[in-house]
C-alpha cells in the first residue's frame, strides 16, 4: 500500500447483535447466536439452522417508503453504513461527495426480494412482479443504494468472489485511498442467504451442518465431530482515510490495512484442494505484502470452514507456512459463535479483529470438544483470552479456490 | 368515501406517504420527489384497485392527484 489507509469507523449489523458494542459484548459471552430458521418452514431443508438478524426494524433509520424497494441485504448495508459515518464521525453532509465512494461484496445477491417477486410472476403474470426487482435482487444494489441515499459519486465498485466477496472488497476500497482517489471509502460486505432458495442453493453444495437438533452446537470448526458450517446473515462496513487525513481532523482510528495475499486454487467448482499449497501462498503472499516477518504476527482470524477438508487444509496450511512459530501466534474463528456470512464474512472478521485489537482479547472458536489428529493446532477453544495484538491476518476462502488473506495493524 | 378521496387514499398507501403529504393540485413530483419506478408501481395499482385499464404515459410523475382521479373517473364511466 503506498499510503497508509485508516479504519476510522465501524457498522455491524449481525445475529449477535446490532453496533459494535453489543456485537462486542456478546461475542464476548463465547456462546452461539445459531438457532432453528424462523424467517420461513424450513422443515424439509437438511440444514435448517442458521444466525439470523431479528432487530433490524427496530435500528432502522430508513423510511418504509424506501424499505419495500430493497431486498433485505441493502437494508442491512444501508444500517451499518450509517453506523459506520457516525462512529468514524464523518458528517455526510460537509464531504465532497465526488470523493466518497462505495466498495460492497457480497456472493448471492437479494434472493429475499427475488424469490417473491418470482413467485408472483408464476402466479399472477407480468404485472404481478414489483417494478423494484429489476434493482434491488443484483449484487451491486447495495452499494447502489448507499450511493443513492447520501448521494455519494466517488469511485465505487461491487466484488463477487463467494466467501471472499467483502475480502477484496474491503482490499479494493482501502486501496482507492491509497491512491488519493477518494477522501473517504464505506467498504464491507452483506449478505441474506436466509431465504427458501438462497438456503437451498448452500444446502446442495454438501458444506452446511446438519446437526439440526442442536443449533447451538452445530458449527464447530476444527472439532472432530464437525460436519459444516452453518449460514448467518448481516452486514460489516468500515469507513477507510488516509492516516493522514484521519489525524488532521482527530478521527478515531482503529487501524490499518497493510496488505493482502489472493491466489486461486484451479482445481474445483466447489471444493478446496486436498493440498495447501495455493491457499499457503496467499497468505505468504499477504505477509510480504505488508513487509512482516512471521513472528509479527500475533493474531490469525482463521476461515473456520467446519469441513474435514477445509479445516485439515488451513491447518496444514498454517502449520507449513509459520512452522514451529505456529504455537506463538493466537488463532480463533469467532464466527463459530454466529455462521458464515459468505461474501459478508471477511468484515465482519476484521472488525471483530480490530475489537479484538482495542480490548486485548481473543475471541474464542466455540464448540471445540474432541480434537482431530488432523487439527492439532491451538484454536483458542471455548473461551476468550487476554492478549495484546498488534500484528494479525484475516483469511478467507471462497467455493471455486478463491483465497485471500488481509493483514492489519493496530493504531 | 368518494372517488377522490378513495384514489388518493389508494395513491396514498400504495407510494407509502402520507395523504396529506398529498397535494390536490400539485404533481406527485413535485408534492413527494415521487420518481418513474414508483409511477409503474402506482398505474398497475389503481388499474387493478379500479379494475380500469391505464397505459404507462397515461399518468406520470408531472400528473396531479386531481389529474389522476379525472383520469380513472372517465375510464369508468366509459
Amino acid at each position: 500500500m503506498k499510503e497508509s489507509v485508516a479504519i476510522t469507523g465501524l457498522g455491524v449489523v449481525s445475529p449477535c447483535g446490532m453496533k459494535k458494542e453489543t456485537f462486542w459484548a456478546n461475542l464476548k459471552q463465547a456462546r452461539s447466536f445459531v438457532d432453528e430458521i424462523t424467517r420461513f418452514d424450513a422443515k424439509l431443508y437438511p440444514s435448517r439452522i442458521a444466525g439470523q438478524v431479528h432487530e433490524l426494524d427496530y435500528y432502522t433509520h430508513l423510511s418504509s417508503r424506501l424499505i419495500k424497494k430493497i431486498d433485505v441485504f441493502s437494508h442491512m448495508a444501508l444500517v451499518a453504513s450509517e453506523q459506520a459515518l457516525q462512529d468514524a464521525r464523518i458528517d455526510h453532509t460537509q464531504v465532497d461527495k465526488n470523493r466518497v465512494g462505495v466498495f460492497m461484496g457480497n456472493a448471492l445477491g437479494g434472493w429475499l426480494f427475488a424469490e417473491t417477486e418470482l413467485r408472483d410472476m408464476y402466479l399472477e403474470g407480468r404485472e404481478g412482479i414489483s417494478p423494484y426487482m429489476a434493482s434491488a435482487w443484483f449484487p451491486a444494489a447495495p452499494q447502489g443504494q448507499v450511493t443513492i441515499y447520501y448521494g455519494f459519486k466517488g469511485y465505487s465498485k461491487t466484488i463477487v468472489a463467494d466467501k471472499a466477496s467483502s475480502a477484496l472488497a474491503l482490499w479494493y476500497g482501502a486501496k482507492v485511498i491509497a491512491e488519493g482517489k477518494n477522501d473517504y471509502v464505506l467498504a464491507g460486505g452483506m449478505e441474506a442467504p436466509i431465504t427458501p432458495y438462497a438456503l437451498l442453493s448452500a444446502s446442495s453444495c454438501g458444506q452446511l451442518s446438519k446437526n439440526n437438533l442442536n443449533p447451538q452446537k452445530a458449527y464447530r470448526p476444527y472439532d472432530l465431530n464437525r460436519d459444516g458450517f452453518v449460514l448467518g446473515e448481516g452486514a460489516g462496513i468500515v469507513t477507510f482515510e488516509k492516516e493522514a487525513h484521519a489525524r488532521n481532523r482527530s478521527a478515531p482510528v482503529y487501524g490499518y490495512l497493510r496488505g493482502i495475499g489472493v491466489s486461486c486454487d484451479g482445481y474445483h467448482y466447489a471444493r478446496y484442494r486436498l493440498d495447501p499449497e495455493s491457499f499457503q501462498y496467499a497468505i505468504e503472499e499477504c505477509i510480504n505484502d505488508a513487509g512482516w516477518k512471521k513472528e509479527d504476527i500475533d493474531y490469525i482470524c482463521l476461515d473456520g470452514d467446519a469441513t474435514t477438508i477445509g479445516d485439515s487444509n488451513e491447518t496444514m496450511a498454517l502449520k507449513n507456512v509459520f512452522g514451529k512459530k505456529i504455537g506463538g501466534i493466537a488463532l480463533s474463528a469467532p464466527k463459530s459463535m454466529y455462521g458464515n456470512l459468505l461474501g459478508a464474512q471477511t468484515s465482519l472478521d476484521l472488525i471483530s479483529t480490530l475489537l479484538s485489537m482495542e480490548h486485548e482479547t481473543i475471541l474464542p472458536t466455540i464448540n471445540y470438544e474432541m480434537a482431530d489428529p488432523y487439527c492439532d493446532l491451538d484454536y483458542t477453544p471455548n473461551v476468550s483470552r487476554s492478549r495484546k495484538i498488534k500484528k494479525a491476518l484475516i483469511l478467507a476462502r471462497g467455493r471455486g479456490g478463491i483465497n485471500v488473506v488481509l493483514a492489519i495493524e493496530k493504531a | 368515501m368518494g372517488l377522490k378521496e378513495e384514489v388518493i387514499s389508494a395513491i396514498a398507501k400504495t407510494l407509502d406517504v402520507g395523504e396529506d403529504e398529498l397535494i390536490e393540485d400539485k404533481t406527485l413530483y413535485d408534492s413527494i420527489g415521487v420518481d418513474s419506478t414508483e409511477m409503474v408501481e402506482l398505474t398497475v395499482a389503481l388499474g387493478k384497485q379500479f379494475a380500469v385499464k391505464i397505459e404507462t404515459d397515461e399518468i406520470g410523475k408531472s400528473s396531479t392527484p386531481l389529474e389522476i382521479v379525472g383520469i380513472i373517473e372517465n375510464k369508468k364511466q366509459s
